[in-house]
This record gives structure tokens, C-alpha cells and sequence, in this order.
């Protein structure tokens, strides 16, 4: 499903973000990327749905060189690819059903399949009763999963989270990822960006960790 | 269908949102609009009146002596199968005289000297009034010179010559100020859509990273653009409409000298559509311009 072949990520001549990337991701893996801050992790996620290029290697989409995806196509890849951002990137003068049902207008969705699916997308994330608020008038944790249900609404392959607990409590990170394995189960590729190891524990799930933008480890479920 | 409701649906709320920028925006736009609107309502009426003025173009074709009637009327056949040609007329060396007579009777001995009329035959040429340019005109006469029958020509030359130079002045002071003008508008329109991009730049983002195409994100903006430049153009129409109506209550001495030149009582419609689209295309090419500028410097 993802594949990185010898992949480099360089921003400045003295500052390599990632440095001979090689990995590999299976269609329906749960994977939690882990590291320090600064490790390479948020990069890794970028050069996935392209909103970096790679300065050296290749990378495979379902088997699609993601590097060759000229911008006006780009749209393609990104349809593929559910995202929670770090900071979610909602529009908070929206309301949630209005934030939630972006990636089916874009697509030109009918209203009735919009208004449908997300219902019962807010329904999966427990936010049916905020549907008409403004996102402003709504809690972070609730924020967070206005997110995750934009994310998966337009039925993605794969799933992308930057840090999707960095500001909740340990209860709040729990339930969120629970919500992610729920997703998960239905077949979606889910990769998590976090640098919690509590919650890691928590979950027997594949590990990949960065560390200075070097993958120093890659351990399967069954090892945890 | 529905891509198009909602582009409109977008650019409406982009425009109400920044309400007072979009409404300066607007102000501006269609002043600028008005004013190449004043200055082709003047150049239309001027025209209308200079065409009235082109009918008085005149040739007289002085003949020979001797020349056979013949001959005159081969001429004359000759002159009038010109496109340029509304009407000719001949007037014998007696009718010369008694015009002279009739125009001039205080003179009347001078010509007592004379047994026969001084005065030669000629062949009055009255021009077509779309027959505008001169130059044609010219070559005409220059080509009827060459008759062996005429002895000269004379052209109201000087009435002719200053028609075509305030025909002249009047479309190069016209495309001047508009052009300027024009450019003023585009470059505001610009401006007012960079404004914009910046404002909703998160937005885009998302859209971006949700997977929108690039027309589904530019598309409202060029729109906005668009109905912001039609809105100018309607707003011009009808500054104008009220120019010219309130114009003739207040302008007292200056309205009873101009009046002769300029028809008050109504705004040529062409003119107001041509207001219109100019600035429909005005605001499309800004925000396309704008839109080329700065949608690729936002992230995503």
C-alpha cells in the first residue's frame, strides 16, 4: 500500500529531516509512527500525501510512484488519503456538519448522500447531538473528532493522524484511538504520528520510530 | 450544474464577508467605469452630430469652356457611380450668373460689363454622410481632376479637415482615458481578490488536502471577480443614466451651448451594455491574473 525506497527529505543544506527511508505498509495495517519532536515524523506523514516531495528515493501509493503525480492530479492521490492534522485545520466559522462534509462537496457529492453520510459519520465519532455548532463552540476533544470524521467521511484507503492526542488527557487519547481501530477494522491503512508511549503500550499494534530522520526501528504487533 | 450554484453560492459569501472592502472595491470600479462612460456618451453624441455636419461635405467641379453636353453628362454619370456620392447637380454658366445675381443683387452692374456669363458651368457634388474619412473623398476629386472637362476643383476642405481632426482627437483622448482608467480597475479588482485568497488561504489548504481540483478552488474567486466587475459596470450605467438627467437641471449656461452637440435625453443602450461587459471581463481577467499570482503560494 505504501512503500519508501531509499527516500531523503532535506529543507536546508546542514538539516536532513529524514535520511534513507525504506519501509513498507500493507493494506490494513495499523501502524503507529513514533519519535521525539523534530524526529521526522510529521515529513514521513507530508511526503505520504505529497505536500512535500522527497529530495532523493521513490514512493509507491498503491503502487503508484507518488513522485511522478503531476499537481493537476494531485487531487487523485489526495482522495485516496484521509488526514487529522496536528492542529486539525477546521474552519472554525463552520459549523461541524459543514466542516465534516468538505471532502463530499468537493467531489460533487449529491446533498442527500452528503447530509447521509454524515450523519452517520458523526454518529461513528459520538457527535451527532453537535452537528449544527460552530466548531469555535466546541471542546478540542470534540474538535478532534469533527476531524477524524472529515478524515474518513470520503472513505479513504488510507488513514493519516499527526499527533491526534497531543492535546488531550490520557481518557480522551484512549477513546480517540479506539475510534481509529474502529476504523481501522473496516480495512482502512491507518498510520498514527505520536510520541506517546504510554498510549503505544496501550495498543499491540506495529511501531516504526524515528529518530534524528532515521528509521531505528520497525517492530510487528505480535513483538509487542 | 451544482458546481456552478455553489461557485456563485462561494463568491457571494466571499463578497459579503469582506463587505467593506468589496464595497470600496465597487465604488471604485464603477467611478472608473463612469468616467470612459462620460467621455464615449460625449464621443457617441459628437459623432451623431459630426455625421449630421458630414452631409454639408461639398465638391464643385468647375468645366470648360466649350465642353459639349455630351460630355458633361457622361461626367456626371461618371461622379454619381461613386459609393461616395449622395447627389450631384448641374448648374450652367447662365444659372451661375442669376445665382450671383440673386445672392449678391448689389453686384449686379459688375456684371453688366459682361455680354456673356463670367461665371463657368460646374457639377456640385454632395457627399454621402458615412462617407466619413476624407481621404477617399480626396482621391475622388483628384481622380475627376484628371477629366480633360475639368478646369478645378474646389472642396469645402477646411469644414471637411476639422470634422476629421475632432473625429481623431475624440477616439485617441477616448482610448487614452480608458485605456488608464481600465488599468486602474484591474489593477484594484487585483488587489481585492489577493485580499481574499489570503483571507480564506486556510481554507484553500483544506480544500487542497481534502482533494478539491484546482477549479473547484479557483472558480468562486474568478466569479467573484466577475460580479464584481458586472456589479461596477451596472453601478456605472446607472451613475451615468443619472449624470445625463441631472446634468441639464444645474448646468444652466454651459447645458444651453452644449445641448446643440449633445442629445441629453437619452443613455444609448449599447453603451450601457458595453459598460457592463467591459467590466464583467475587467473583473474575469484580474482574478484569473491574481489567481495566477498567488493560489500557488498557499500551502498544500
Amino acid at each position: 500500500m505504501i512503500q519508501f525506497f531509499h527516500v531523503y527529505k532535506q529543507y536546508f543544506r546542514s538539516n536532513e529531516a529524514l535520511s534513507d527511508i525504506n519501509l513498507s505498509i500493507e493494506r490494513g495495517e495499523f501502524v503507529f509512527l513514533t519519535g521525539a519532536s523534530g524526529a521526522g515524523k510529521s515529513t514521513l506523514l507530508k511526503l505520504v500525501y505529497k505536500e512535500e516531495e522527497p529530495t532523493k528515493g521513490q514512493i509507491l501509493i498503491d503502487s503508484v510512484n507518488s513522485t511522478l503525480i503531476p499537481p493537476g492530479k494531485l487531487y487523485k492521490l489526495r482522495r485516496q488519503i484521509g488526514i487529522v492534522f496536528q492542529d486539525f485545520k477546521l474552519l472554525m466559522n463552520r459549523t461541524v456538519q459543514e466542516n465534516v462534509a468538505i471532502p463530499l462537496l468537493v467531489r460533487g457529492e449529491k446533498r442527500a448522500t452528503v447530509d447521509k453520510k454524515v450523519n452517520s459519520t458523526l454518529a461513528l465519532v459520538g457527535l451527532s447531538h453537535r452537528k449544527r455548532y460552530l466548531t469555535a463552540h466546541i471542546s478540542g476533544g470534540e474538535q478532534q473528532r469533527v476531524a477524524i470524521a472529515r478524515a474518513v467521511i470520503g472513505n479513504p484507503k488510507i488513514l493519516i493522524a499527526d499527533e491526534p492526542t497531543g492535546n488531550l488527557d490520557t481518557e480522551l487519547s484512549i477513546e480517540i484511538i479506539r475510534i481509529f481501530e474502529k476504523i481501522n477494522a473496516s480495512g482502512i491503512t491507518t498510520i498514527i504520528a505520536t510520541h506517546d508511549l504510554n498510549l503505544i503500550n496501550l495498543f499491540p499494534k506495529r511501531i516504526i520510530k524515528l529518530d534524528k530522520g532515521q528509521l531505528v526501528l520497525d517492530r510487528a504487533p505480535e513483538a509487542v | 450544474m451544482k458546481f456552478m450554484y455553489r461557485s456563485v453560492q462561494q463568491a457571494l459569501t466571499n463578497i459579503l464577508r469582506n463587505k467593506t472592502v468589496n464595497f470600496l472595491c465597487l465604488g471604485i470600479i464603477s467611478f472608473t467605469l463612469l468616467v470612459p462612460g462620460i467621455f464615449n456618451f460625449i464621443s457617441i453624441n459628437l459623432d451623431r452630430y459630426i455625421s449630421r455636419l458630414s452631409e454639408n461635405v461639398e465638391a464643385i467641379f468647375y468645366i470648360r469652356d466649350g465642353s459639349d453636353s455630351a460630355g458633361i453628362e457622361k461626367l456626371m454619370q461618371r461622379i454619381n457611380g461613386s459609393l461616395l456620392v449622395k447627389e450631384t447637380g448641374f448648374t450652367s454658366r447662365d444659372q451661375a450668373r442669376a445665382n450671383f445675381i440673386r445672392e449678391f443683387p448689389e453686384l449686379e452692374y459688375i456684371l453688366a460689363e459682361f455680354n456673356d456669363s463670367p461665371f463657368p458651368a460646374s457639377i456640385d457634388v454632395k457627399f454621402r454622410a458615412d462617407a466619413r474619412s476624407i481621404v477617399p473623398i480626396e482621391s475622388f476629386i483628384h481622380d475627376i481632376e484628371k477629366d480633360g472637362m475639368v478646369e478645378s476643383a474646389q472642396l469645402n476642405m477646411d469644414w471637411a479637415r476639422k470634422i476629421a481632426m475632432i473625429k481623431k482627437f475624440a477616439s485617441f483622448a477616448g482610448l487614452f482615458l480608458s485605456a488608464i482608467l481600465l488599468i486602474v480597475s484591474v489593477f484594484i479588482i487585483f488587489n481585492v481578490v489577493k485580499i481574499n485568497i489570503f483571507y480564506r488561504k486556510e481554507e484553500i489548504t483544506i480544500l487542497r488536502l481534502v482533494g478539491a481540483t484546482d477549479w473547484y478552488i479557483k472558480t468562486p474567486f474568478l466569479l467573484e471577480g466577475f460580479i464584481l466587475g458586472s456589479l461596477g459596470g451596472l453601478l456605472a450605467g446607472g451613475l451615468l443614466l443619472l449624470t445625463i438627467k441631472v446634468f441639464p437641471l444645474y448646468a444652466g449656461f454651459v447645458y444651453n451651448v452644449v445641448k446643440q452637440l449633445i442629445d441629453f435625453k437619452q443613455l444609448p443602450l449599447r453603451l450601457f451594455w458595453e459598460l457592463v461587459i467591459t467590466g464583467s471581463l475587467i473583473g474575469l481577467l484580474s482574478s484569473f491574473i491574481s489567481l495566477r499570482r498567488f493560489i500557488r503560494h498557499t500551502p498544500g
